[in-house]
Formats: C-alpha cells, sequence, structure tokens
C-alpha cells in the first residue's frame, strides 16, 4: 500500500542533500545538540538538514545519491577520527555530530578557496547571479581571500558549447563536481555525460568529446537543473535574467503529466523546471515539457475571432460576439435544414477536462444530440472497450511508481523513450536494479539498448499479429502450469475462465502453431512467458502500437486476460498499464467524450444515470449513441453530417487516409475550429476561435496513472478567453446558458455526476497536489491502485481473443509493411513542438526502411522515396535502418507537407473504430519529386496561409473587440 | 440512399461478427455490440440493407442485423 504522506513534502522547497530512506527503523541521533531521528540509511547531511541545520554542501543533491567529492560537507563525529563526509556518511544510532567549529570552518573555508582559485569573478554579470551554489557557499563558508591568486594554471579560457538550442555549456565556470554526469546516469538513465582525463585535466564531456547536440543527449535539462552554477545554463535565464516567481503546474505534452515550476518575470515565463513534489514525474523531466513552451508566445498564434462564408475566402477579423453569433446561427440553420443529427462536435483531448465536459455537455444539451467525439477515438478507444470488458474500469491499473516493484516488465508497442520519457527514465531505474524486460515490437526500441539494464529479451513479431502473439503467451502460462490458480478461482468469473482456459489450450494457439504468424520463434516466445509469469511482479505497459489495429480492442482483453491468468492485478509493482498519448486522453475519455458514455462512463441507454444529467443540465439527453469521427466523416462525405465544433484536435493531420478527412471537411456548410494555431483542420474551417494554452487557463488534466494534476494560469489568454469561456459563450448563443464563474465550479458538477469523481475539489486537489480517481466515499483520497480487492464488475472476465488478420495485407503489388509512430522531440501532429527549437533535432519525417529492403531497390540514405498504399502516394527521404526488420517501414507524422496519413487506410479496429495506423501495405521506390498530394497541399496551404495573412492586415474601418 | 455508405456499414458489422466468432452465442453478442455503441443512423441503415438484393452480410452478421430490428420494432 502506498503511503500517501511524503516525508518530502514538508521541505519540498529545499534540498536536503541525499535521497530519502524509506526504512522503517528509525535511527536517534544528536547533531549539533538536537536529538533527530531519522529512517536507517539517511545520511548525516540529510538528517542535519531536516532538523533545519545546513551543513554547506557543492556536489550534493538529494535527487542523486552521495558521491562524496566536494569535501564541503565535512562534520566530526563523536569519537571518530578525521573529518567525514556528512553526505556519505549513514546515521547511526547515538551518533554525537558536530557541524560547525572553528577547525571545520577552516577546512570548508580552505576547500573554497581551491575551488575560487579555478573560477572566474564575473559574479555580478554572470548568469547564475543570485542563483548560484558556488557563490552562496563562498559566502556560507566566509572565505575573504584567495591566497593562490587567479594567475596560476586555469580553465578560465575553455571553450564555450552553445551548440543545444536550449542550454549553453560554459566549462570555465565547471567545478566538476558530476552532478551533471550523474543527473544524466541516475535521473535520466541515458549515460550521456562523463567525467574525461583525471585530476587537473578533468572535464565534462558529452559522450566521447563532442558537441552536446552531437553526443547522446537527449536534452532532458537533468544536467541543467542540476549544475550548482552557470556552467549548464537555459538559454532563456542568459538572456532574461533569473525569475522572480513562480507558479506550479502540470505540463501540456504527453500522458505522463508532469509538474512543473512555470518560473516567471511579470507574465513571461523564463524557464520550466519540473517540480520535484510532481507525483508522476518527481522533479524530472524531457525536451518537451522543459524547452518546448516557446509556442505559446509565437507570432503565429491565433488571437482574433474570424470568420467567413467559405474556405476559398480570405478571413475577416471579427468581434469574439459577432464570431459566436455566426457559429451559432449556423448550427441552428443546419440542424433546422438537416436535422437534429445533422451537426457534431470533437473535444480536444489537449484541453482540459472542465474543457472538454463543456464542449460534451452543449452537444448533449445544446446540439441536442450525441455526436460527441475525442482524439482517444483514433488511440486508445480500444483501451477503453477492453478494459472495460474484461476489469470492469476504462483505465490504467497502476501508478508510475508502481513499475519499481516490478521484476518483469513487458513493454507491448509502446516506445517509452520517445513517447514517455519521463516514464521511461523510471523504467530503466527498475532495469538497472534488475527487472527483466521484454519487448514485443516490430521495431528494435531504445529501451532495449538501456546502459546497465539486467536481461532483456526482443520480440520483433510482424505488424498485425498482436493478437497471436499474446495468445501463445497464455496458451504456454496454461500449459506450463504457470497460472495464479488462487487469484483466478477468488477474482475471477469461473464460466468465462473455463471457456477461455478451453480456448487457449488449443494447440493452434501455441507459440510453434504461430510462429509463421508471428515471426517470433517459438522459443523465445515460450521464455518470455516464463519470465513473465514465473516472477513476483509482472506489470505490463502498452501503447498505440497494441491499440491502432484491427483487433486493438481483442488485444487489449488479451493483455488483461494474461495478467488475470497470472495473478498480475490488484498490487503494486503488477497491473495492465496503457500509455496514454496525448497530456488527457485519460480525462477525455472520463469526461464523456465518446458518443454512447456519459461522463464517469455512464452509457447513454442507461435510464437512471442519464436520468441525473437530464436533472442537473434541465435537458432531455438522447438515450441513443451518437456518430464516432470515422462515422461522422462518411456521414459528410454522404450528406447527412454538415456543420461540427472541433476544439483543439488537428484531425485532418493526424486522422487516417487525410483524402477521405479532406473530403469530409469539405463537405460541411459549417466547420468551427478552436485551437491556438491555423492548424490543417482550420483551414478547411468557416469559424476561427481563438483558444488558449495551458500556460493561460486553470483546470485540471489527467494522466494516464488516473491522476488528476492542476493546471494554473499564469499569463493572461492572448485571445481573452480561456477555451471553457469560449464553450459557454457559444452554449448561450445557443440558447442554453451555462453558468460558471471558475473551472473549479465545473469540477463540482462533474464530482456530482460521475461516480468515479465524486470526493474530487480544487480544495483537496490543493491539500495533497493530486489524486488518482476513482475519489469518492469509499476512496476519500484517491486509488493508487486499482482492483485491490475486487474489480467494479465484481469478478474479473476472461474474454475469448480470437486471431483474426487483418484485412491490411502485402502482396506483390504492396510487399512491404508500413507503421507509424513519434519520435521524442515533436509531440504529435507537431502544432506545439514545430514552432519552437526542437525543430532542431527534427525538421522534416524520413522513412526509415532496413538496409536490405533498401538494396534491393537501389535506394540509397537520404534518397527521395515514394511510398504507395492503397490509399494514396507520399514521397518522403529515405533512412536506412537496422532498427527495423527486413519488409516494415516506419515514419512519424509531425510534418503536415509530409502526408504519413495520405498513405494510412481506412481499415479499423472491430470494435471501436480505431483505426489501423500501424499496419498499412506499402510500396517504395525511388522518385525525383513530391507526389500528386503534396502538391495540392502545399497550393492548399498557401492559398490557405494568404487568406490568413490578409485577414492580419491592419483594419481601417474593421470590427474590432 | 448512399450505396457507399451502406457498404461501410455492411462491412463493419461483417467485421465485428468475424471477430465475436468463437463467443457463445456470436449473433447475439453482434447485436448487442450495435445496439450499445452504433448511432441511430447507422442502425436504421443497416436494418435497411436486409432488403437490399445484393446485401453482403455474412449469415451471423445479418442475424444480428434480423435481431436488432426486432428489437427496435417491439420497441417503438
Amino acid at each position: 500500500m502506498l503511503g500517501y504522506y511524503d516525508p518530502n513534502k514538508s521541505a519540498l522547497s529545499k534540498d536536503l542533500g541525499t535521497p530519502a530512506r524509506l526504512s522503517e527503523n528509525h535511527v536517534s541521533l544528536e547533531i549539533d545538540g538536537v536529538e533527530i531521528s531519522v529512517p536507517e540509511g539517511t545520511s548525516v547531511m540529510r538528517a542535519a538538514a531536516l532538523a533545519d541545520i545546513n551543513i554547506p554542501k557543492l556536489c550534493a543533491s538529494d535527487n542523486l545519491e552521495a558521491y562524496g567529492s566536494c569535501r564541503l560537507c565535512a562534520v566530526q563525529v563523536e569519537g571518530k577520527r578525521g573529518y567525514p563526509a556528512s553526505c556519505t556518511t549513514p546515521v547511526e544510532a547515538g551518533m554525537q555530530v558536530t557541524t560547525q567549529n572553528t577547525k571545520l570552518a577552516r577546512l570548508r573555508r580552505n576547500v573554497m578557496e581551491l575551488y575560487i582559485s579555478d573560477h572566474p569573478l564575473d559574479c555580478l554579470t554572470c548568469a547564475a547571479n543570485g542563483d548560484c551554489e558556488l557563490q552562496d557557499m563562498a559566502g556560507a563558508v566566509g572565505l575573504r581571500e584567495v591566497r593562490y591568486g587567479y594567475s596560476g594554471e586555469n580553465h578560465l579560457d575553455a571553450e564555450k558549447d552553445e551548440s543545444n538550442p536550449y542550454f549553453s555549456f560554459d566549462p570555465s565556470k565547471c567545478i566538476v563536481c558530476s552532478r551533471c554526469v550523474r543527473a544524466c546516469e541516475e535521473v535520466q538513465g541515458t549515460f550521456a555525460l562523463t567525467i574525461d582525463g583525471r585530476g587537473f585535466d578533468s572535464k565534462v564531456s558529452p559522450s566521447q568529446m563532442e558537441d552536446f547536440m552531437d553526443s547522446e543527449c537527449v536534452s532532458c535539462g537533468a544536467c541543467v537543473q542540476a549544475c550548482p552554477t552557470a556552467t549548464l545554463m537555459e538559454k532563456s535565464v542568459i538572456e532574461q535574467g533569473v525569475p522572480d516567481h513562480s507558479v506550479i503546474t502540470t505540463c501540456a505534452y504527453c500522458g505522463v503529466g508532469c509538474s512543473f515550476k512555470a518560473e516567471m518575470k511579470g507574465s513571461e515565463v523564463v524557464r520550466m523546471v519540473p517540480y520535484k513534489g510532481g507525483d508522476a514525474n518527481h522533479g524530472h523531466s524531457c525536451v518537451k515539457g522543459r524547452f518546448a513552451f516557446g509556442y505559446a508566445t509565437h507570432q503565429d498564434r491565433l488571437t482574433t475571432p474570424m470568420i467567413r462564408d467559405s474556405i476559398e475566402e480570405a478571413w475577416r477579423e471579427v468581434s469574439w460576439e459577432e464570431a459566436i453569433g455566426f457559429a451559432a446561427e449556423r448550427l441552428k440553420t443546419t440542424q433546422a435544414k438537416y436535422g437534429r443529427e445533422s451537426i457534431g462536435g470533437i473535444t480536444s483531448s489537449r484541453c482540459t477536462n472542465e474543457e472538454t465536459y463543456l464542449v460534451q455537455k452543449l452537444i448533449r444539451t445544446a446540439f441536442r444530440n450525441n455526436n460527441t467525439d475525442t482524439c482517444a477515438r483514433v488511440c486508445h478507444s480500444p483501451t477503453g472497450y477492453g478494459l472495460k470488458t474484461t476489469l470492469g474500469e476504462s483505465a490504467g491499473t497502476q501508478t508510475f511508481d508502481s513499475v519499481m516493484k516490478s521484476d518483469a516488465i513487458i513493454v507491448i508497442g509502446a516506445n517509452p523513450t520517445d513517447a514517455h520519457p519521463v516514464f521511461a527514465s523510471q523504467m530503466r531505474r527498475r532495469m538497472r536494479q534488475g527487472a527483466s524486460l521484454i519487448v514485443a515490437d516490430p521495431r528494435h526500441i531504445d529501451l532495449l539498448d538501456t546502459p546497465h539494464r539486467s536481461d532483456a529479451q526482443h520480440l520483433p513479431l510482424r505488424p498485425g499479429t498482436n493478437v497471436a502473439l499474446v495468445n501463445a503467451l497464455a496458451h504456454v502460462v496454461v500449459n506450463e502450469g504457470l497460472e495464479d490458480h488462487d487469484f483466478i478461482a477468488k477474482r475471477c468469473d469461473t464460466e468465462a475462465y473455463r471457456a477461455w482456459r478451453d480456448f487457449i489450450s488449443e494447440e493452434r494457439h501455441s507459440p510453434e502453431a504461430v510462429e509463421n504468424v508471428t515471426g517470433v520463434s517459438a522459443e523465445a516466445v515460450r521464455r518470455a512467458a516464463r519470465t513473465y509469469a514465473s516472477v513476483p511482479n509482472g506489470a505490463i505497459y502498452y501503447g498505440l502500437g497494441v491499440t491502432e489495429h484491427s483487433q486493438g480492442s481483442t488485444m487489449v482483453m488479451g493483455i488483461a486476460n494474461l495478467a488475470m491468468a497470472t495473478g498480475n492485478i490488484g498490487r503494486e509493482g503488477v497491473g495492465v498499464n496503457p500509455l496514454r498519448g496525448q497530456n488527457n486522453v485519460q480525462g477525455s475519455c472520463d469526461m464523456g467524450s465518446f458518443p454512447h458514455e456519459l461522463p464517469g462512463y455512464q452509457h447513454v441507454g442507461d435510464a437512471e444515470a442519464r436520468g441525473r444529467f437530464e436533472e442537473i443540465w434541465g435537458v432531455p439527453i438522447d438515450d441513443e449513441p451518437g456518430l464516432r469521427i470515422p462515422n461522422m466523416f462518411d456521414a459528410a462525405i454522404e450528406g447527412t453530417f454538415k456543420a461540427m465544433y472541433v476544439q483543439g484536435e488537428d484531425i485532418a493531420q493526424s486522422d487516417p487516409n487525410t483524402q477521405h478527412v479532406e473530403a469530409a471537411l469539405t463537405s460541411l456548410d459549417c466547420l468551427i475550429v478552436q485551437d491556438i494555431f491555423l492548424n490543417e483542420t482550420a483551414k478547411y474551417a468557416h469559424v476561427l476561435l481563438p483558444g488558449s494554452s495551458f500556460l493561460e487557463k486553470n483546470g485540471t488534466f489527467t494522466n494516464a496513472e488516473r491522476r488528476i494534476n492542476r493546471v494554473r494560469k499564469v499569463m493572461p489568454p492572448r485571445a481573452g478567453k480561456e477555451d471553457w469561456e469560449i464553450t459557454v459563450d457559444l452554449a448561450r448563443a445557443l440558447g442554453y446558458p451555462m453558468d460558471y464563474q471558475h473551472p473549479s465550479e465545473i469540477m463540482d458538477e462533474i464530482a456530482r455526476l460521475a461516480p468515479t469523481f465524486t470526493g474530487v475539489s480544487y480544495d483537496k486537489l490543493e491539500e495533497l497536489g493530486s489524486l488518482q480517481w476513482p475519489c469518492n466515499e469509499a476512496h476519500p483520497q484517491g486509488t493508487p491502485t486499482m482492483h485491490e480487492f475486487d474489480f467494479p464488475i465484481g469478478l474479473g472476465r476472461f474474454a475469448i481473443t480470437e486471431y483474426v488478420a487483418t484485412e491490411e495485407r502485402t502482396n506483390r503489388r504492396f510487399p512491404l509493411l508500413l507503421t507509424t509512430g513519434r519520435i521524442l522531440s515533436q509531440y504529435n501532429v507537431g502544432a506545439q513542438t514545430r514552432r519552437t527549437d526542437n525543430q532542431s533535432w527534427h525538421d522534416e519525417d524520413v522513412l526509415d526502411i532496413h538496409p536490405s529492403d533498401a538494396e534491393m531497390r537501389g535506394i540509397g540514405d537520404g534518397d527521395w522515396l515514394g511510398i504507395t498504399s492503397r490509399s494514396g502516394q507520399t514521397v518522403l527521404r529515405a533512412r536506412l535502418s537496422e532498427r527495423m526488420q527486413p519488409g516494415v517501414v516506419y515514419t512519424t507524422f509531425h510534418h503536415p507537407g509530409s502526408g504519413a496519413n495520405v498513405i494510412t487506410t481506412n481499415s479499423s479496429d472491430w470494435a471501436t473504430n480505431c483505426p489501423e495506423y500501424k499496419v498499412t501495405a506499402v510500396q517504395v521506390e525511388k522518385v525525383s519529386q513530391p507526389s500528386a498530394w503534396q502538391k495540392r497541399y502545399d497550393d492548399f496551404d498557401r492559398a490557405q496561409r494568404e487568406y490568413l495573412a490578409s485577414a492580419r492586415e491592419p483594419v481601417a474601418h474593421g470590427v474590432r473587440q | 440512399m448512399s450505396h457507399d455508405q451502406s457498404e461501410t456499414l455492411i462491412h463493419m458489422v461483417n467485421q465485428i461478427a468475424h471477430n465475436l466468432q468463437s463467443a457463445s452465442d456470436p449473433a447475439t453478442g453482434v447485436k448487442n455490440h450495435l445496439e450499445k455503441f452504433w448511432a441511430r443512423s447507422m442502425k436504421e441503415r443497416i436494418i435497411a440493407c436486409l432488403d437490399a438484393p445484393d446485401c453482403a452480410l455474412t449469415p451471423v452478421a445479418r442475424q444480428a442485423v434480423e435481431q436488432l430490428a426486432q428489437q427496435r420494432r417491439q420497441a417503438s
């Protein structure tokens, strides 16, 4: 059981020098005459800091293991010889420690004197002025002179490395404390930094004396945060100066949901520093959350509402009132002409819970239908279906911290080091402690290359054969007697289990029988199944490589079956864990974005649940599900679906079969797009409502571990309104007034309606920092681990998971399989990260192809390739990569002009219509010019940008608010 | 009625039926799935497909849609 009380919390603003120890045995000692009791294993330094006795230090930091190199923290211990470093000295019962006397003071001054003799004395003009531990310590030890002078041999002329766009490395200021090196190892787990040379020649070296940009550095910022001087420093601080206040908020990138301190001057963010008290990230970050926030103030931000009659026309800047009035009028006219069900909307998985809740509420009340969906449709809808069917709740079962108790970790169809980097660092930490890793993925992912990891197994399966593989794993568990019979008997439905057991025991599911289907050797499958089933704690983590298939839902159920069969559910260290893509995918699902479910996963056909909503919302609610996103597109092309309100999602870029999406969007009479940029979808819009970034609003996000985190406004919205306020205005204009003064009131309403949220309030979030739902009477402080005693459906239900091969098959015309994914520096459609210096890492999407496939086609690295599928063609540059298996190619979809989704098809998950992004049969050949689609795209894009630019030219008599 | 749209829906039901082939009562499973997840307009359209001469529903899918049609007649 996790404790809710974190001993760190009381001293979050202070660095206690060495990490907390969690021993239940406490040891009492005396420091400077003060009696204190601390957990066994705690350092003297930390014990002293807890008693508010602050021993000078330079190389120690409480997110790193003690190192004992600077010698500044020397103390004296009664009965012991010499001056031990307090950071590396563990407490002992009855110890009597002296932290300050004349001898210690002289010793520290002498140490400091040596440091300063080889350090520039430009404190007044130094970027770290006011935020420098070396400066602080020089003051603390009372350094008054440097007897050695400054003219001796030194490093003051060492050359700066400015190669990283976000931070500078100035070795002249380095004191070789190794904090950066240790942060790269212990916190991030990349091992990109080392100390090169010995003695006086010691210097920090990225990889092997390379520039930071050319090294293995992933720019997570851990070293910059660890540096006690100005050696590693954010360029934003060099330019703007030290921040003067900070606000704790939640990152708006991936589903990890890291807490950050937005460090500010006025209403400008100077830097984002990962917050030590963040329950998801514990003070760590990645290159996106840490550095890529400049998009919020980018010149491309939309700041004025705009309207137009047709997408062939220039935009007109108008007042909020006029834009909202125009939108409402069009929606009403459309409904009058084509019927109540002819309009709908899409909630945003990037916006807050409160904003998402309001959009679906607007659709169900003011639109009077259930045509609401969200981008989870195209990523994790199979998770919702699969987990609800088997475990009874549409959510991951664990906390991120749970992985620290896992003994075997299975990662299926996920690439955490790129897509969930902060959690990947935690996984790597656990792997360095000895946990086994099993990766099921067509590609060789970076996690397999974790330095100092223990056992790792790779099951390089063929795209589209997940279910065959998971069935084979389960077959081994059953046939080799590795089931947890006690768990199954106590926690699972017997009839469903028996039916499943009969099914899975059939020889056709054995690893040997499916070897030719999956391409994975039977022996490797058996070994993996044994590893997972025989350790005390086995955990499964999965991503879109599981869900985005024609059998996405089946695979999710297969994973749940495997976890139940081995009893790996209901405690720390185990579980079924979907790694969510966007920051609030979990939240948008929780908030009732799906057409068949009201907030809290309550079906619209459930009269009792619907009644409660009708009572509070004051209108009748349709009892039939509405259209899902792909159904909306089909209906639009057919002419029965005519208007759409899209909040913060770029369906034109992110959804599959781009030409089909474009045809659907151009068929609409009215498309209302609410976004912070003119994204691809907005180019097809008639109304543009400028939204607000996460820095400009209050609300909450819910991350992949069901953790509700506060988002706090640090600057005013650029266009004057937080997104929820725009939805409120639109509702009012449609004749359904909503009355909220603050997002906390929206959360209060959610708490009244969603049974898993009844205990959630902004007050409680302030008090506890974050909350994991279910949070209600049964779990007033939230639920870190789900299904500890029973399932929401009582007993767990094994599901029959028949493998059905995808219809998307290779043949002579399309002999290769394309799979798509993400990389670390860019996020999703790239609307945010492309407007930051993250472009330095990835400014175009390329096609990864195995050298043998390339050779067969005469393709060299960097050649232009035409990639053709049954849906369309696009052109990308080639990158030869042995990460791929022969026969499989890979690309990312971060740049709109790449047209990755021009080639993906309409094939989708049987249960949820989640698109099959991960399997597209293609042919690849060398070409000399862009594809026909790309040429059309370029023309359309240019025209639409001009329509926007002309609206922005100074208006002589226009109506501006 | 758009032929394409009907074709898409038929393809979807067939796919659901194919995936539920090993369930204890596949037709009812498919019917329940349609009931729970499909929009009204999609249900009405797939029911209308039953009468089309070239309707390509597989046997289990057809049975499920027939059950759905019957259930909706009774409810109304």
